[in-house]
């Protein structure tokens, strides 16, 4: 037989061994077959395999959680012209509208052009009925009743919030968290946040936070009485740099503060209104507002100037302008008053501690969060590192017991071990190289992952053992052409038992039910690979075992 | 080391009214214990906390399994012990914050490990929409199975054999886990489809074996059954041991998708080689050629 006509005759075994080859290279090789270094050196770190594991086996927290709001569609046809231009006044009109008539914080309500060119307005409280958003809508001399308003929120929005959330895991200093939307089949849409290393109470607080931040004026009004009045957002702030610690060497406690630089077009008008507002003049040095506990005592200190940071409206710090900096040079209500301030407009936002200050950073790295997440409709999966760690090594021994024992099976049956070895072979190759494909494409490898691997062992026998059966029916198999002719009636078979599979298990695959989607990927993935490469060697290794070619 | 054979069924004793008439029996009970649940209580199976909504918490601490409620406002459901100091605790209430805050200050911690192992939790909504997305890939799967019964053999009794078969093996491991109080969850899902997909083998095999190969009925079936025995058993056996380890470490995932394939395998072995048997008996010797 001529070397040509050997890798013919077996290019099915052939194929196998090349699998499982590169399976082996994908799965034990640093870095894989994608031969990216900063990709090897994690994989060293965190373990002996290139396999990733996701929550389940790695310990972390998984949150799904839907956006608090409604939302009316194209509720101002008016606002935008044919050629695309925006009456923004008018955008503003309604929705100053929407605030005073249902009574809510600026934050919680707005009114934008969606990328089609339709105007949609959006309540995010909970408290207000559709028919009390409709009737506010009707004030603003909009074009909405109370069925045009649906529950939920635009994807615009969903696509802001995802990506602020994104930017506070980061900032948080979370490595490996991830955000994605994800819908159900009534078009019910939620956001699905995943952070390694994080437990589920920390992860809920941080994704609760607004981060809605305010610099507010608290001064003496025209009528002596205490004012508080709104001067900076986080739409106001350009950049913001590292929190830094103040006030060691003087006297009083020590703060934290986070320096900011804001946006040129808002720097005049905060500074006009530092003016007006006396802050740079009989206001200079005047905060002494008292504090218990971390909480400010308003109504109290009458004749304070100070400027409030406010974090979802609560106030974290109060500070007063200073003529002279703390560098020694000339102060904040200097340049303020002097008018120069406009030219470089930063500043130093105050905070009471160090946690206070890195998660003022955070909120104004990452900006507010448009809407609040309705915790009370969400789904919380949240598993220890240890604990998880425990799970992966549980799942290896049980996936171990569930091959032993359909070897023990197999062989039971058959008491031949040229049928039943190559058997065992064959159905644990299928794994090896389902796993290196895993570890190829990088997926995460959860629990639900785990019961696929045992399913598509048993699926993988069930059909090994139709091609044994069929080949060895009606006594020894004496020539290759009876055994191709038996081995394609067995493939009947065993491409009719893997379609039903297949279309079994897509619709989990498709589906959003969570676990399930990788139980049936993995166990699809399986099927494919056996009738492809795996099932199909097996026959190869059959016939030469029993027909000696 | 024992080794197993299959048996050789002495077929023609039977008639094929005593065939169909156990596997119709064991449905119509199933069916009328799912009916029953269901005017009962409201559902066919109870509902485990993927659909119904609630929260499971993981606790590892050295306060004794009996004085475990005591440290929540909330009664709890269940405490189940989960080995070592490791209890399993699920509530109604689907607040995680605060029950884990709970656990935390209440429960003795154990050493250094972490009082709250881990905790899951689902809203109620949540659970009714993930119902409807299970139910719906449960008629999907069901149906796409049928239709690729009804392509593979192209004939109507042979292809309804098998989706009158796949129908009873769904429904038998439904009415079991009412009976043992198995609750319906993503994992118990996951493994009735997966049997939608086991069980349709050995179903195409016997088919194919009768219908597309010459041969006399008996030894047709005989063959078929060989083979057919051989592949369940070894999935029961690869299932049974998922399950039985499974429920050693607590895995709640694996352990009832090994249960549910268990029985429905189990299951199927009486509907293939009963129930379809008959059918296609009937078909091959009494039935009008289409």
């Amino acid at each position: 037989m001529s070397a040509l006509d050997a890798i013919k005759g077996n290019w099915r075994v052939l194929m196998l061994v090349l699998f499982l080859t590169f399976a082996v290279v994908a799965l034990f090789v640093p870095g894989g077959i994608v031969a990216d270094d900063s990709l090897a050196e994690e994989s060293i770190e965190s373990g002996p395999t290139n396999l990733e594991f996701g929550l389940s086996l790695d310990g972390g927290t998984r949150i799904r959680v839907p956006v608090t709001g409604m939302t009316a569609e194209n509720v101002a046809p008016d606002a935008v012209s044919d050629n695309g231009e925006v009456d923004q006044q008018r955008l503003d009109s309604i929705e100053s509208t929407l605030y005073q008539e249902l009574g809510v914080d600026q934050a919680d309500a707005t009114v934008d052009v969606q990328d089609d060119g339709t105007v949609t307005a959006e309540v995010f409280v909970e408290n207000v009925t559709e028919a009390e958003f409709a009737a506010a809508l009707q004030k603003a001399n909009a074009d909405a009743s109370e069925d045009d308003i649906r529950d939920g929120v635009t994807e615009q929005t969903r696509d802001q919030m995802i990506s602020t959330i994104q930017t506070k895991i980061n900032e948080a200093g979370l490595s490996g968290g991830t955000v994605y939307e994800a819908s159900t089949l009534n078009d019910e849409h939620y956001i699905v946040v995943e952070v390694p290393n994080m437990d589920s109470n920390e992860l809920r607080t941080l994704l609760s936070e607004r981060g809605v931040v305010q610099v507010v004026a608290y001064y003496p009004g025209e009528d002596g009485n205490q004012t508080k009045k709104p001067v900076l957002t986080n739409e106001d702030i350009a950049s913001v740099d590292a929190p830094e610690l103040r006030g060691e060497d003087t006297p009083g406690e020590p703060y934290y503060v986070v320096p900011v630089q804001v946006r040129d077009s808002s720097a005049s008008e905060f500074q006009q209104q530092m003016n007006d507002l006396g802050f740079t003049s009989e206001g200079v040095g005047k905060c002494d507002l008292p504090e218990e506990n971390g909480n400010f005592q308003f109504g109290e200190g009458s004749g304070s100037y100070c400027l409030l940071t406010e974090v979802d409206n609560e106030t974290v710090a109060a500070h007063s302008m200073g003529d002279t900096s703390s560098g020694g040079g000339s102060g904040l209500a200097t340049n303020m008053r002097r008018g120069n301030w406009a030219n470089d407009p930063s500043f130093f936002m105050g905070a009471q501690n160090q946690q206070d200050a890195q998660s003022l950073s955070v909120n104004l790295r990452a900006g507010s969060l448009r809407a609040p997440l309705d915790f009370e409709n969400s789904q919380i999966y949240s598993i220890e590192p240890s604990h998880a760690e425990q799970f992966k090594q549980y799942s290896l021994l049980i996936g171990l017991l569930s091959v032993i024992t359909v070897s023990g099976v197999v062989y039971a049956r058959y008491t031949d071990t040229r049928v039943a070895l190559p058997m065992i072979v064959t159905a644990m190759a299928e794994v090896v190289i389902l796993l290196g494909f895993a570890a190829l494409i990088r997926m995460p490898l959860d629990l639900s992952h785990v019961a696929g691997f045992i399913a598509v062992v048993g699926t993988g026998v069930d059909d090994l053992v139709i091609i044994a059966d069929e080949v060895m029916d009606e006594g020894d198999v004496n020539s290759a052409r009876v055994f191709q002719s038996r081995f394609r009636k067995a493939f009947w078979v065993i491409g009719g038992a893997a379609a039903t599979t297949v279309v079994a298990l897509s619709p989990l695959a498709v589906l959003s039910l969570g676990d399930l989607r990788g139980f049936a990927i993995i166990t699809i993935l399986g099927v494919f690979i056996g009738v492809i490469i795996t099932r199909p060697a097996y026959g190869d290794i059959l016939r030469r075992l029993l027909t000696n070619q | 080391m024992a080794y197993f054979d299959v048996p050789e069924i002495d077929y023609p004793r039977y008639s094929n009214r005593q065939l169909a008439a156990v596997p119709l029996a064991v449905l119509a009970v199933a069916l009328l214990v799912l009916s029953g649940s269901f005017l009962v209580y409201g559902t066919p199976v109870p509902l485990g906390m993927d659909f119904a909504g609630g929260t499971e918490l993981t606790v590892q601490t050295t306060t004794p399994e009996g004085q475990i409620p005591a440290a929540f406002e909330e009664q709890p459901e269940s405490v189940t012990g989960a080995g070592g100091n490791e209890y399993i605790v699920r509530f109604s209430e689907t607040d995680s914050q605060t029950l884990s805050e709970q656990a935390r200050e209440n429960l003795e911690q154990d050493g250094n490990s972490e009082l709250v192992q881990s905790v899951s939790s689902t809203s109620a909504s949540f659970g009714q929409q993930s119902q409807q997305t299970a139910l719906l890939g449960l008629v999907v799967a069901f149906l796409g199975m049928s239709a690729v019964a009804f392509l593979l053999f192209r004939t109507f009794v042979p292809s309804i054999a098998i989706v009158i078969s796949a129908f009873s093996d769904l429904v038998i491991p439904l009415a079991f886990m009412r009976l043992t109080g198995i609750p319906l969850s993503l994992g118990t899902v996951a493994g009735l489809l997966m049997l939608i997909g086991y069980s349709v083998d050995s179903d195409i095999l016997l088919n194919n074996h009768i219908l597309r190969r010459s041969g006399e009925f008996y030894e047709s079936t005989f063959r078929a059954m060989q083979t057919g025995v051989t592949m369940t058993i070894t999935s029961m056996a690869a299932m049974l041991v998922m399950a039985v380890t499974a429920f050693v470490f607590n895995i709640d995932l694996l352990q009832s998708i090994g249960t549910i394939l268990f029985v429905g395998l189990a299951a199927d072995l009486m509907n293939t080689y009963m129930l379809n048997l008959s059918l296609l008996r009937w078909y091959k010797f009494e039935g009008i050629r289409s």
